[in-house]
């Protein structure tokens, strides 16, 4: 808020910076009163004479009728105008939508009307207004990326919409703002912003189903994942794994992070991650994997090729 | 007044007044009393260490938090911390602080009585506080403590997403405690209405008690929200009902509705007891009557009142209709007003006034910067889209801890300053006193300030730690330098405190020419309080000096002793014409045989004992039988 | 006034206990408020209601149960008069009556409840969860009036005191709130059946 990129961040932007204004304003008068108290100490009554009827009068003006203006200004300007600019997208506009659904603790993600499949990563084209819808599989998250649009929450049986868009390219943090266990705290999102073109290509690739690996290491890689615990909880789309407790890993390799934001996406980092999840997310839903040294090396190799 | 050098016949009727109150000395007489002043004592010292728990809580929070990736505690144990600091500070600490301590010692005082209207139950109060606090903090200590967040918003506290015993608790443990506070706050509403001295009519009534009054209305018609989204959730929980599942008929929001229906009342519970502190001590420092006493009366009785229609401003970001969002920021900007009408006659009212900045009225001041300061921020929440973007960050935290700890806490620290001479007989240390006070204020601005602005960065609250290279370090490093002051501020009261309670010098009966009757007893006061019931004829008893010495000379004739018994006057409601005289009862260990066994009924139900606990729930009925077969009252 | 042997007599205002209990009632009557409003909360999300296909109350039996019950508060304020004109047998008989058809609504309404349970249980869906709650914290009440009753009849056998005359008077308060929420209550379960 404090740096908007959108014009409904613009706008709570505004709103913030009058408000705080009025509040110095505020906080002054009533230290002006205490100060006054203090200097005057000695002396009983107002500074200009009157008696108690006017101090009674001095509450009624500004503990009743200034109050009652301004607080109708604020009203009007906050709750009946710039309220408009934090509305949800009107339904059937035709709008590009993404579904973003929580869950302990990662971002599904999803594009209804394609194939694309990610997650802990939204991409949309830039300078153009997206419909977000906000759903959970679990318990109560909220999504909330602060230089792009005001919270909403992901509540079951109650799916919700916003309006998600940024001006400009770049990449955005996001986190979920609502208490939901254990990792809260680490459950972040990115959203990137790019060019209309870089986004379709991305959207394709996020559709298509996960490239044949190459080469025997990773081959191997792959036999392993099949396997063990991971397709249980985890799909890879042209595969045989269709877990769904976990996220897809169809294109893991194409994100910025691991881990909802936790870990970079880096090898040693994504190793770090498979050998024991507890580490950087203690508590997480993903059990420590126990595998001989060459079997594991084969893993990432395969989770490498998943881009 | 005070009466300090009797006459011998009067000497003789104080004394024998006494034998007829003074209650059975030794653990025993602990245990059996039903005095208002020792109950208040018990309700005092009792909130005083849960807070002090809560404290540790909150500095193990912030020492956890002063860096990003720290491993000073887990994040279950975190969660844990962070949701049982929650229940303390506000169950267990500043309402029962408000309503137990300082409602209970002070309101008869005030009002001229000699005890609340019902004792007995007075003491089965304090009784259900201690158990239920007991309760909870059992949960924790065994390692099964609440870890849902104070607010224990579904599904996540259901039996599948919070698998232990921790929420379980939580609920029981709030249900057990509802009913403490439910009696507290029906003792305190009957007694201000039949047991108020002679002539103190409505109007004469001292605005502690309006602020009394008050809270314990908002807590009758509050608490039963709370307590049927307790009673759904356990039932959802241990026998499979449906009422929070959609997928079943349920519904997620419904928690969130009822919730906040006690909830926001609550903090207007919170905030009037000390509203009621800041009322007198502005007077008795300030040294005249406080302006526009009726329009103040007013808006305390009113924020209570308003404050039931506001609770969805919790929820603005939950996808309500937007209609429904407009009318309830419409209700918030509303319940302003009061406060506003309240911090301007308190201020015009030291300003008109020859206030003496001593340590109570330092913390006055110090409430009512912290007050307007936290009171500004939450009416920058009724801006619906400042607040959807807002919710849920460090920006809330440091609102309402402006509020509860700025708003609602310093009154109390400032009140302990100022009836320590009262109810101790001693004077506190006035520099030290002031030191303490600039330490905690300092210590309060530094903690929670820079929580307004990590909070517009983007810190969302509720987290056991935060990822490096955001721009939060530094802000949190000051807020847990500042919560390590504020403690510091606050044992330097606490040793203040203890220290003049052994080296004082002997305070006499009102060392601040205060106004109201409390200040008409000898410190402490004796047992029954005042030995003639004094006659009111204004707001400021203690400045009408006619009618103090007429109690003067009452007291040498015997007239309106009432000294045939452990008697009381009881009056009538809107303008306290004598009405009947009260027996009321001595020391009674109904209170503790009824309170025993109802714990147990907790017990019982949290292990799923279920006959049990229909088993223990007989055996309170019969402890209660036991008490109404004692009748004070003889035909 | 100053000489309290007048003050004692009869006083004008209503007894401590009496006030209190009004305070505990008005907090009973929120509770039933905000069970209640549950009750339409979930109903006005609902498609279909009753939901899950669970049949609505017959409506004869249960109006006239607490017509019943409501016309013991008849009984329970003439107990009280009586005793405050310090006539005992009067109030011991009027409050028997009272306790002799209050004990009879609830005998009926358990084998009512046991029946329902028979046919739909309470976790089946959210409808039957706030049903059951809803009437089970309304017959919880009714009991706790008939042990209330039952115990100032044995009191008021043993003579009348002022003490005994607030509690009197403290549970027909007790009981005319209850009978008040109970016809709420009862209007609220057949709403879906009108």
């Amino acid at each position: 808020m404090l740096r908007p990129e959108s014009p409904q961040e613009d706008r709570i932007s505004t709103l913030f910076w009058i408000m705080f204004g009025g509040c110095l304003v505020g906080l002054g008068v009533v230290a002006a009163f205490l100060l006054l108290g203090w200097l005057r100490r000695h002396r009983p009554g107002l500074p200009g004479g009157g008696g108690d009827n006017a101090g009674s009068g001095i509450v009624i003006v500004l503990g009743v009728a200034v109050p009652i203006v301004v607080l109708s200004a604020l009203f009007w300007y906050s709750d009946l105008h710039a309220l408009n600019a934090t509305a949800a997208p009107a339904a059937g506009s035709g709008q590009l939508q993404v579904e973003v659904t929580g869950h302990q603790w990662f971002w599904e993600v999803r594009y209804p009307g394609t194939e694309a499949v990610t997650a802990n990563e939204i991409h949309i084209p830039a300078g153009v207004g997206v419909e977000l819808i906000a759903k959970t599989a679990d318990v109560i998250h909220s999504f909330w990326v602060p230089r792009l649009a005001r919270k909403i929450d992901m509540i079951p049986g109650h799916p919700n919409r916003i309006e998600l868009y940024a001006r400009d390219p770049g990449i955005y943090r996001g986190r979920c703002s609502e208490f939901c266990g254990l990792q809260h705290a680490n459950m972040q999102l990115l959203v990137v912003a790019e060019s209309q073109q870089q986004f379709q290509r991305w959207l394709a690739d996020m559709g298509a189903p996960a490239a044949e690996p190459a080469g025997a290491h990773a081959n191997r890689g792959r036999g392993l994942f099949l396997e063990n615990a991971c397709a249980g909880c985890h799909t890879i789309r042209g595969t045989a794994a269709t877990g769904t407790l976990g996220p897809d890993l169809t294109h893991l390799g194409s994100r910025l992070t691991l881990g909802a934001g936790t870990l970079r996406n880096t090898t040693g980092d994504l190793a770090a991650w498979v050998l024991d999840p507890h580490q950087a997310k203690p508590g997480n839903r993903m059990p420590r994997l126990s595998l001989p040294k060459s079997d594991f090396n084969d893993l990432i190799a395969y989770l490498e090729t998943l881009r | 007044m005070a009466i300090e050098v009797y006459t011998p016949t009067a000497r003789r009727r104080v004394d024998r007044l006494d034998a007829i109150w003074t209650e059975r000395p030794g653990l025993l007489g602990w245990l059996t009393t039903v005095n208002h002043k020792r109950i208040g004592l018990l309700f005092f010292f009792t909130s005083l260490a849960f807070f002090a728990a809560g404290g540790v809580e909150a500095l193990l929070i912030r020492t956890q938090l002063a860096g990003p990736g720290l491993g000073v505690v887990s994040p279950s144990v975190f969660n844990q911390l962070f949701t049982v600091h929650g229940v303390t500070m506000i169950f267990l600490f500043v309402i029962p602080m408000g309503i137990g301590a300082f409602g209970n010692y002070l309101l008869p005082l005030m009002i001229g009585a000699r005890d609340l209207a019902f004792p007995r139950l007075n003491m089965l109060s304090y009784w259900f506080f201690l158990a239920s606090g007991c309760f909870i903090y059992a949960g924790l200590l065994m390692g099964d403590g609440p870890d849902q967040g104070w607010f224990s918003y579904v599904p996540l506290a259901d039996r599948e997403f919070s698998p232990g015993l921790g929420v379980d608790f939580y609920a029981l443990g709030l249900i057990f405690n509802s009913m403490s506070t439910t009696a507290t706050a029906t003792n305190l509403i009957v007694t201000t209405f039949k047991a108020r001295a002679p002539g103190m009519s409505l109007n004469r009534m001292p605005l502690f008690c309006y602020a009394q009054l008050a809270v314990s209305f908002v807590l009758v018609f509050a608490l039963p929200a709370l307590t049927v989204d307790l009673v759904f959730l356990e039932l959802d929980r241990r026998l499979g009902f449906q009422f929070f599942e959609p997928a079943n008929g349920g519904s997620t929001l419904l928690w969130q509705h009822l919730f906040w229906i006690f909830g926001h009342p609550e903090v207007y519970a919170i905030i009037l007891p000390a509203m009621g502190i800041a009322t007198s001590i502005i007077p008795a420092f300030a040294q005249r009557k406080m302006i526009a006493f009726p329009l103040v009366a007013l808006a305390e009785l009113l924020v209570g009142f308003i404050g039931f229609g506001v609770w969805a401003h919790h929820m603005f970001a939950v996808g309500m209709p937007t209609v429904t969002a407009i009318f309830f920021a419409g209700a918030t900007l509303m319940v302003v007003i009061p406060s506003t009408i309240q911090i301007f006659a308190w201020t015009t009212t030291v300003a008109m006034g020859t206030p003496v900045f001593a340590t109570p009225l330092l913390f006055i001041g110090g409430f009512i910067a912290l007050f307007v300061t936290g009171g500004l921020s939450g009416i920058m929440f009724a801006a619906i889209p400042f607040d959807q973007a807002v919710t849920d960050t460090y920006f809330v935290v440091a609102h309402f801890h402006f509020i509860i700890f700025g708003a609602a806490v310093f009154p109390l620290l400032g009140g302990m300053y100022f009836w320590f001479p009262k109810v101790t007989g001693r004077m506190y240390n006035e520099p030290l006193g002031k030191a303490s006070f600039w330490l905690a204020f300092l210590g309060t601005w530094l903690t929670f300030f820079p929580m307004h602005i990590v909070g517009l960065l983007g810190m969302t609250r509720r987290v056991y730690t935060y990822q490096p290279g955001l721009g939060w370090d530094a802000y949190n490093l000051a807020e847990t330098i500042g919560s390590y002051l504020l403690a510091a501020g606050l044992v330097l009261i606490a040793v203040n405190l203890c220290l003049s309670l052994v080296r004082g010098p002997i305070a006499g009966p009102n060392p601040w020419h205060a106004p109201t009757l409390d200040w008409a007893t000898p410190s402490p006061p004796p047992e029954f309080n005042f030995p003639v019931i004094p006659r009111v004829r204004s707001a400021y008893p203690m400045w009408d000096a006619d009618d103090r010495l007429d109690d003067r000379r009452r007291l040498e004739d015997g007239e309106l002793l009432f000294d045939a018994g452990h008697q009381m006057p009881a009056t009538t409601v809107r303008d306290a014409d004598l009405d009947e005289i009260l027996k009321l009862p001595t020391e009674s260990a109904s209170p503790l045989l009824v309170a025993l066994p109802v714990t147990l009924v907790f017990v019982m139900l949290l292990t799923s004992h279920y006959i049990g606990a229909g088993l223990c729930g007989a055996l309170a009925l019969v402890a209660l039988a036991g008490w109404h077969s004692r009748e004070p009252q003889a035909a | 006034m100053t000489s309290f042997e007048a003050a004692g007599a009869r006083p004008r205002s209503l007894p401590n206990g009496w006030w209190g209990m009004l305070v505990f009632v008005a907090g009973e009557a929120t509770l039933f408020g905000c069970l209640i409003g549950s009750y339409f909360y979930v109903r006005l999300q609902s498609v279909h209601w009753p939901q899950g296909g669970i049949e609505p109350k017959g409506v004869l039996v249960p109006i006239v149960l607490v017509a019943a019950l409501a016309s013991t508060s008849i009984f329970m304020q003439l107990a009280s008069a009586a005793g405050v004109r310090e006539h005992a047998g009067a109030a011991v008989a009027a409050l028997l009556v009272a306790l002799v058809v209050q004990s009879g609504y609830f005998a009926f309404e358990v084998h009512d409840f046991r029946a329902d349970l028979a046919a739909f249980s309470p976790h089946d869906n959210g409808y039957a969860s706030i049903y059951y709650t809803l009437l089970g914290a309304d017959h919880a009440h009714v009991a706790l009036g008939l042990l209330l009753n039952a115990w100032v009849l044995l009191r008021l056998l043993g003579g009348l005191t002022r003490y005994r005359l607030n509690a009197l008077r403290a549970v027909t308060l007790y009981w005319h709130a209850v009978n008040v929420i109970t016809l709420v209550v009862t209007a609220t379960i057949l709403s879906p059946s009108a």
